[in-house]
């Protein structure tokens, strides 16, 4: 049974060894059929501390203060969001807020609330749950976006005001780092394979 | 070269956490391992896909052509699409970031819609031909989909920090609204389209399924 992999992009069956190291592709569509998972499970936790730490600064801080003729506005990340809010477009207020903040911090708490107890060998109750909310949920963080817009704006704004980027820039820029590399170290294979080793021990 | 597939050897491969499990009589099938929701393939795939892209194209106009933010100042008052938008910043002598734009705002989401319109036509039609071209057409838009966003990110910056009463104030217009509709409803199209569905019922498994009915 585990020496058949199927590719999830076209179905096609694979004859193959399970692999720990490399990446094996498919022959058929070129999709990657496995990723590695070689990470070690300490550097998962230190980035999603990292991780957290970070959004905690990037919402904490002003994103941007603007002057203009002696008045002055700043904005903060979920500040960014409640400005849709205030003009009354709550939904695009919410897309804002859940693309920005709550996909990253449910991600990053999830992943902190299954990986700390699974590196002394533990599993909390229903981590099968966590963990396919957290790969339905990760694709919806929206992060390296929402910067390049935050560019965007701010070259919009650059002829007619003052503007000095906030501690909260620096962070998101950081934050969004450190999610990419994250995201990248802890696959769905890298998350079982750490649950399947606590399992065998 | 005969060729096994997940279904002709009835192994199904769970789309969370990627596990293969062989296929068993029942209702609902779950996985043994994350008790996700186990499917041969996405449930109402084309259907769901099919009525997603066609809001999402039916939106694209409104979200064109309506205003997406209204500019007051003490001078005068501007309304924006996202075309003028461009315009703006094309004007303000940053090209690159005005090319970004156009692309991200205009060219992506209207390439999505057609690729989308593409990939459906060739799976109702279980078209055998450029498979692989569009399998990667397929992992193209669905990489590319979130980039969209930019510009509903940069009018919510704008219309969060140009609040100065009396000076200039930014009043977010309709088509941000339709505009975000449209990104979204391709992101959820692109998800709920079974890759998979481009690659069925190929020559070498026909043969098989025929062999054996």
């Amino acid at each position: 049974m585990s020496s058949v992999i199927v590719c999830p992009a076209c179905d096609l069956a694979h004859r193959a060894a399970p692999r720990e190291r490399g990446r094996t592709q498919c022959v058929r569509c070129h999709a990657r059929l496995q990723r590695r998972h070689d990470a070690n499970i300490d550097t998962a936790v230190a980035l999603a501390v990292c991780a957290l730490v970070l959004l905690l600064l990037s919402n904490a801080y002003p994103l941007v203060t603007m002057q203009v003729n002696g008045a002055s506005s700043e904005t903060t990340l979920i500040g960014a969001a409640l400005g849709f809010y205030a003009q009354g477009y709550w939904s695009l207020a919410f897309l804002v807020l859940a693309t920005t903040v709550l996909a990253p911090l449910l991600q990053i708490l999830a992943l902190l609330y299954v990986l700390v107890p699974l590196r002394a060998g533990r599993r909390v109750r229903r981590y099968q749950d966590l963990l396919r909310i957290l790969t339905q949920v990760r694709p919806w963080s929206f992060l390296e976006v929402f910067m390049l817009g935050t560019i965007v704006a701010l070259v919009r704004l650059s002829g007619y005001a003052h503007l000095a980027p906030g501690v909260s820039l620096w962070a998101c820029a950081l934050l969004m780092l450190c999610l990419s590399g994250l995201t990248s170290i802890t696959s769905p294979e890298q998350l079982w394979y750490w649950v399947e080793r606590s399992r065998a021990r | 070269m005969m060729q096994y597939t997940g279904r002709s050897l009835g192994l199904l491969v769970c789309v969370s956490c990627r596990a293969t499990v062989r296929r068993s009589p029942g209702a609902q099938l779950r996985c043994p391992r994350c008790r996700a929701r186990l499917h041969e393939r996405k449930p109402y795939s084309l259907m769901l896909t099919t009525i997603l892209v066609i809001c999402a194209a039916l939106l694209y106009v409104p979200a064109n052509l309506l205003p997406v933010m209204h500019t007051i100042t003490f001078l005068d008052d501007e309304s924006d699409t996202i075309m003028s938008g461009v315009l703006v910043l094309l004007q303000s002598g940053s090209w690159p970031i005005a090319v970004l734009v156009f692309i991200a705002s205009i060219v992506v989401p209207l390439l999505k819609i057609l690729a989308l319109g593409v990939l459906l036509y060739s799976g109702w039609r279980r078209s055998p031909h450029h498979r692989q071209q569009r399998s990667e057409l397929f992992r193209m838009v669905e990489f590319i989909g979130r980039w969209s966003m930019l510009d509903i990110y940069a009018i919510s910056l704008l219309a969060t920090l140009v609040q100065i009463q009396s000076l200039a104030f930014v009043i977010v217009g309709w088509g941000a609204w339709c505009f975000a509709a449209v990104v979204i409803l391709t992101l959820i199209a692109a998800r709920t389209f079974d890759e998979r569905l481009l690659w069925d019922s190929s020559v070498h498994e026909r043969s098989r399924m025929g062999g054996s009915a």
